[in-house]
């Protein structure tokens, strides 16, 4: 189960990866439109928080220490946030639809909460890697 | 403060408050108890403001703050009650269950808000006691509390069964299709149209359209007031089919083009024919209602405009859209003549409104969707923002020196050059402009209530994130029924954090109250009008056109993710 750990965590990290690539293909679209972010948004609201889940229940059933289970159930909570900060950004635009600087504040968040996020997900997987292989110190600490 | 910056900022509030207490759970659990003691400091000054956003949208309506008293109050006050004394000294489970328990109040918010249902609060219930429960296990000290877990399967089962049972709402009847053959006499005016793929010029590009007779918009059609209309609608390849819907125009039941409603949709090689009598003289347009967000985004409309007998002046129709990208139309320079009177009419057929700003003469909003407006006083340097769907006829004369008008900031059309900045100016507010009339009734004989906002919608085969009105999503929303003759008020309350173009077929609405207070402008008798964030519009229509009726949001997006409902006549 910890090689299951580690290995769906691994591919947690690879998606988020593909999702900064998908909000470049958003960002390059041309002409851009109500289309250019699908696979951004189906990822982001399906496929990660979906991993995220699974990555909780594998931690679980590796028997993941506290400390390490917190720290898995953090990037599903940083998922959801980051759907309403895109959410909100689009909330603070004008009576004509054009953006307005709150929503360029708030939309900034986005980014910057994709990069907190993934620094948690490479903590995870260093955490499920010792996991699986502790190191021969780590072991005898533990014993 | 409007009640759509309030929405807004309870958002806001309970994302940072939700956030703030599971940081402050996270740092307990690393043992940093300074930092733990900070962060939940700012997560409780998060929550109290949740708690004052909802006392300010309970004010504002109960429809803004429903779920936020009954499910995420409660949550909240146990928030506070458990975490507020931990503060001094950090604990992670006390901090964790307040995270819990906002995280849950701001789901339900976010997911199925209103109306508040006993199947949210379970679950949001049950999600708290469980999470606590499993926090528990791994970070308290001493067994697992039994009531914790009793709580959490309790919650889950009731709530489970509450939100299942919840789902029997009866469906559309639907292809109900209304035949009234009322003699309409002999076509005086016919056209065809023929709807087709196409490559269209578009800016300095050529994009791939959808177009009638192979332009973008369709051929403008124009009729004099009493002409009888033919329209022969052909499909030549659109595989998800065509209809010409009459935006505005208020036509019998069987000629609205909508499908699976009015008629069936119209397939390749197939073809309708429209019939009808044009006696209101107005701007309209038209466009097709099959597979309406993208057909009407690739190009399927055009103009309809109804001249009062006698054209007289310069006549000239804007009717913007964007094409792949690009704004249309593009920019026309006409000269006109000194002296000269100029009816610009506007329509707006993208998704969103769009602001307009006329330059170089004061003018007139000698119309809105069709209807002339009472008393219209001259305006300058004022802009007007039109719905989607929306049309304003704009009426000056022309002045010796050039005019323009601008489209959000871009030229669309001019008498010579002229540079103006018409960013800053002021917007009209059609409800306070030209003089008042009389209302035409002084009681209402049906009353319904439309509450706008998204949420999840688990009916249909795959789970969507829909946009709703009553908490369900087409075709799930109940049809409103009345009776021929009857005076109705449709109130509409929009508690989602986007605009929303309300559009009723085969009927305008008259204009009675904006946020409670009354319109004391000219009658408006409009067919398309925006509910922004945390309005609450007031309307009126008598129901005197028989049949199945459309109603929704001409944002065609949301439209087709639920925001569509019926009207039928008993
Ligand atoms: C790493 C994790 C990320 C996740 C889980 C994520 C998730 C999401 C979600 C759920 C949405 C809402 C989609 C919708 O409502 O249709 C969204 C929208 C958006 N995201 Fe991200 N995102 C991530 C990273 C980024 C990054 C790094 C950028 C760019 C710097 C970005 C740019 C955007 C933009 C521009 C939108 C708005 C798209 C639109 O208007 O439809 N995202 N994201
Ligand atoms: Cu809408």
């Amino acid at each position: 189960m910890r090689k299951a750990f580690v290995i769906v965590t691994g591919m947690l990290l690879a998606v988020f990866a593909l999702q900064f690539v998908f909000a470049a293909v958003g960002a390059f679209t041309r002409p851009g439109g109500d289309g250019s972010y699908t696979l951004h948004s189906i990822t982001g609201m399906a496929v990660i928080p979906g991993l995220c889940l699974l990555t909780i229940v594998c931690a679980v059933l590796a028997r993941a220490p506290g400390r390490v289970l917190a720290m898995t159930v953090l990037p599903l909570g940083l998922v959801v946030l980051q759907a309403l900060i895109a959410m909100l950004a689009r909330a603070f635009t004008d009576a004509s639809g054009a953006s307005t600087t709150a929503g360029l504040v708030v939309g900034g968040l986005h980014a910057v909460n994709a990069i907190i996020v993934v620094h948690v997900v490479v903590g995870v997987l260093r955490a499920a890697q010792e996991l699986a292989a502790p190191a021969p110190t780590v072991q005898v600490a533990q014993r | 403060m409007t009640t759509g910056s309030v929405l807004a900022f309870d958002l806001l509030a309970a994302i940072v408050a939700a956030a703030g207490w599971l940081g402050a759970g996270a740092t307990a659990v690393a043992g940093r108890r300074r930092a733990a003691t900070a962060v939940g400091a700012a997560a409780l000054a998060a929550t109290l403001a949740r708690a004052a956003t909802t006392i300010l949208l309970a004010r504002a309506g109960w429809w803004f703050a429903a779920e936020k008293v009954v499910i995420a109050g409660p949550l909240l006050l146990a928030a506070v009650l458990v975490a507020g004394p931990r503060l001094l000294r950090p604990a992670p489970v006390p901090f964790l269950f307040a995270g819990y328990a906002l995280t849950a109040g701001l789901l339900v918010t976010v997911l199925h808000g209103y109306p508040v249902s006993a199947g949210a609060g379970l679950l949001a219930v049950a999600g708290v006691a469980g999470a606590t429960a499993v926090t528990w296990r791994f970070l308290g000290s001493g067994p697992v509390p039994r009531t914790a877990v009793v709580v959490a399967v309790a919650a889950l089962v009731a709530g489970t069964g509450a939100a299942a049972t919840a789902g029997a709402v009866p469906g559309v009847p639907h292809a109900h299709q209304h035949r009234d053959v009322l003699p309409v006499g002999e076509p005086t005016q016919r056209f065809t149209l023929t709807a087709g793929t196409a490559v269209v010029p578009a800016g300095d590009r050529d994009v791939a359209a959808w177009a009638f007779n192979g332009q973008v918009p369709g051929p403008q059609l124009t009729a004099t007031a009493g002409d009888v209309l033919e329209v022969t609608l052909r499909n030549r390849d659109i595989g998800r089919g065509v209809t010409l819907h009459w935006h505005g125009y208020d036509v019998p039941n069987s000629q609205d083009g909508v499908p699976g409603v009015t008629q069936d949709v119209v397939l390749p090689g197939q073809e309708f024919v429209y019939r009808f009598r044009a006696d209101r003289a107005g701007t309209y347009w038209y466009h097709t209602h099959a597979a309406s967000d993208v057909g009407v985004r690739m190009g399927l409309y055009g103009v309809l405009v109804i001249h009062p007998k006698p054209v007289i002046g310069v006549d000239v129709t804007v009717p913007v859209h964007t094409l792949a990208g690009v704004p249309l139309p593009e920019p026309v320079v006409q000269p006109v003549a000194a002296g000269d009177p100029v009816r610009l009419r506007l329509i707006n057929t993208d998704d969103t409104t769009h602001r307009y700003a006329l330059a170089g003469a004061p003018f007139r909003v000698a119309a809105i969707d069709g209807s002339d407006l009472r008393g219209p006083a001259p305006l300058s340097e004022t802009a007007v923002l039109i719905p989607a769907g929306g049309r304003y006829d704009l009426a000056f004369a022309a002045p010796g020196t050039p005019v323009a008008l601008y489209v959000d900031g871009r030229m669309a059309w001019s008498s010579g050059p002229v540079s103006a900045a018409t960013g800053g100016w002021p917007v009209l507010d059609p409800l306070t402009y030209g003089t008042a009339e009389p209302l035409p009734w002084s009681r209402y004989d049906r009353e319904f209530t439309l509450v706008l906002d998204r949420g999840v919608d688990l009916r249909g085969l795959l789970p969507r994130y829909a946009h709703t009105v009553n908490g369900a999503a087409d075709p799930d929303i109940p049809s409103q029924v009345v009776r021929p003759g009857e005076i109705v008020e449709l109130r509409i309350v929009n508690r989602s954090l986007v605009v929303h173009p309300w559009h009723l077929h085969g009927h305008h609405v008259l204009v009675l109250s904006r946020d409670g207070r009354p319109a004391t402008g000219s009658p408006l008798w409009l067919d398309s009008f925006d509910v922004r964030p945390g309005e609450v519009w007031e309307v009126a229509f008598r129901a005197d056109n028989p049949g199945m009726w459309a109603n929704h949001c001409h944002n065609l997006p949301h439209a087709d993710a639920g925001m569509t409902l019926h009207l039928i006549y008993a």
